[in-house]
């Protein structure tokens, strides 16, 4: 059984159809990538996913249930976490401290737990710490986890948008261009690390502008147009498709 | 806490108990006044932290103050017992109209701070039940044990309870994994969203525990004033609750507002003299302030202890001292 399934979705902004009638089943355990030109409706796909946006149309389910309609926190919730294309972090806060609230759905000890900082919160507040300093090690983040996000370079600022949402224990991970704006060097880095985060169990969609990382990546790939699914297949199917070289290079003959 | 701050905090208590002997009691009454603004001040620092300005702080206030001062003059209720009755109405109330306007954002949350504040001046102003624009009329004394709150330095120490009630309660919540929620909510919507943070919940949590210290420092108010009367609860007074909080330091939640509210109630004060250009002098000299100290007060005294203590080596690991300026 599929674990997101999106059936018929569809997305209007006023009279603009962003995402048109898009099936959508992503297997357990997957790399998916979702491409296409810009404004192709990709990182609205997500946010329909995740609820950031109401569909308008259409159903989405994830591991078996219906989740149309319901508010990102719930999402989350059930296991869906994401990483944005802008770099958003807790500035303010430190690479420890920004991991540590990306926790915020597991380890809890109950509010009043928390206000007194009882035993338990405390002991809560330990299992988040251990957990927190695994992905910091994990997503190489060691020599920076005391700086400010804010203060970060963009390959580590990246990396830590990735954390965050690994922090959230998710069956499903979205990532938004995680290697945009990346050097080579951290780009392999981090496509090291999604096959990483994939071996543990957990399925990926990415969307991505960078052909030699979907193609090395992706178990199979799905191509957009205007809002519409042109194509979908294994790297190799999608790189020979007549339809998807012309949305991305024009038609020859005009 | 490290223990420099542990033993700057006893240094501070101690200087706080001592006060009604050091100042005149004409300062003494100053400070009361400023006990009661430190708390307006913590109810909007905490609240900014989930990324919302109220101005709906005079309203709460008022309801703190006409609750006590109401029914300890109409049923001799005792002072102590008047204090949850306001608490609890101002939550009460609150959290019905924070309902409507939560979920609807922060532009929306804003409106209805103003209307609120605005309405409840008008209601407590117009309604006879109220005792209208002079207020009710002399307000009783709290009592503990058929002894009376009378003196300056007794009503100033049931105030720097108060106080220090406030910023445990705020400091507790601030360093717990619900402050951590709010930070998360305060600094990105869409990302506290997207790990699971229930926006509304938190923010209406963070709102309501505002509105309870607010009552309580309303009854407090009720408590050391001869009266309350509606003009003490105007818009603008909401608006110097803002000010306090900006002056001292937007990222100090707790320092902030009480340096902020001391600053700015002292210094018109001292400016007695020249009566008639007191406001014009203070504005200026808040807008100077902020010009030179956009972190605040303690923004200022923020970078200059961690150049001294980096210089001194004494910064580890966690304390690299640079915040980026909003």
């Amino acid at each position: 059984m599929a674990l997101l399934e999106l059936d018929g979705v569809i997305r209007d902004f006023g009279r603009l159809r962003a995402v048109s009638q898009l099936d959508l089943s992503v297997e357990e355990g997957q790399i998916r990538s979702l491409i296409g030109p810009n404004g192709a409706g990709k990182t609205t796909v997500f946010n329909l996913i995740t609820g950031t946006l109401p569909v308008s149309g259409g159903t989405i389910r994830f591991n078996g249930k219906d989740i149309t309609g319901l508010q990102p926190h719930r999402i989350a919730e059930k296991g869906i976490a994401r990483s944005f294309q802008q770099t958003f972090l807790f500035m303010q806060a430190t690479v420890l401290e920004n991991i540590l609230t990306g926790f915020h759905m597991e380890c809890r000890a109950g509010a009043i737990h928390e206000f007194l900082n009882t035993k338990k919160a405390k002991k809560t507040d330990e299992a988040a710490r251990s957990r927190a300093m695994e992905i910091i090690g994990f997503m190489g983040l060691t020599q920076v986890m005391h700086e400010r996000a804010g203060n970060l370079p963009h390959g580590y600022q990246r990396a830590l948008g990735v954390s965050i949402a690994l922090a959230c224990n998710p069956k499903l991970l979205l990532l938004d261009e995680p290697v945009t704006g990346m050097n080579p060097t951290e780009t392999t880095e981090m496509v090291d690390r999604i096959k990483k985060i994939r071996q543990r169990g957990i399925t990926i969609i990415i969307v991505e502008h960078d052909m030699r990382v979907v193609m090395d990546i992706s178990d199979r790939i799905t191509v957009l147009n205007y809002g519409q699914k042109i194509a979908e297949g294994l790297p190799t199917e999608i790189r020979t498709n007549p339809k998807v070289v012309e949305a991305y290079l024009g038609r020859e003959d005009n | 806490m490290s223990k420099a701050q542990k033993i700057a905090l006893g240094v501070l208590l101690i200087v706080a108990v001592a006060l009604p002997w050091l100042v005149s009691s004409y300062t003494l009454q100053i400070l009361i006044q400023t006990i009661t603004f430190s708390m307006l001040g913590l109810a909007f620092a905490s609240t900014l932290k989930v990324g919302l300005p109220r101005f709906d702080i005079a309203a709460w206030w008022a309801v703190g103050a006409y609750t006590t001062a109401l029914l300890m003059k109409k049923t001799d209720m005792s002072f102590w017992l008047t204090l949850p009755i306001g608490a609890v109405t101002a939550v009460l109330v609150g959290w019905l109209i924070f309902m409507i306007a939560i979920p609807r954002g922060m532009m929306v949350f804003l409106l209805f701070g103003m209307v609120t504040a605005m309405a409840i001046q008008q209601l407590f102003g117009s309604v006879d039940f109220f005792g209208g624009w002079g207020g009710p009329g002399l307000v009783p004394r709290p009592t503990i044990f058929s002894h009376r709150f009378v003196s300056k330095p007794e009503l100033y120490y049931l105030g720097l309870v108060f106080l220090i009630l406030n910023i445990i309660v705020n400091y507790r919540f601030f360093n717990s994994k619900i402050g951590r929620a709010w930070n998360a909510i305060g600094s990105s919507l869409r990302l506290a969203d997207s790990i699971g943070v229930d926006v509304v919940r938190y923010r209406m949590a963070n709102v309501l525990i505002g509105n309870f210290f607010l009552a309580l420092a309303g009854s407090y108010f009720a408590a050391y004033s001869p009266t309350v009367m509606p003009a003490t609860f105007s818009f603008g007074s909401s608006i110097y609750v803002m000010m306090y909080v900006i002056v001292g330091g937007l990222f100090h939640s707790l320092a902030g507002p009480i340096i902020g509210a001391l600053v700015i109630t002292f210094i018109p004060e001292y400016l007695r003299m020249a009566r008639e250009y007191e406001p014009i002098i203070t504005s200026a000299a808040i807008i100077v302030m902020i010009i030179f100290m956009p972190m605040g007060i303690l923004g200022l005294i923020d970078g200059r202890v961690k150049r001294l203590l980096s210089r001194m080596g004494h910064v580890g690991a966690e304390g690299s001292p640079k915040r980026a300026a909003i």
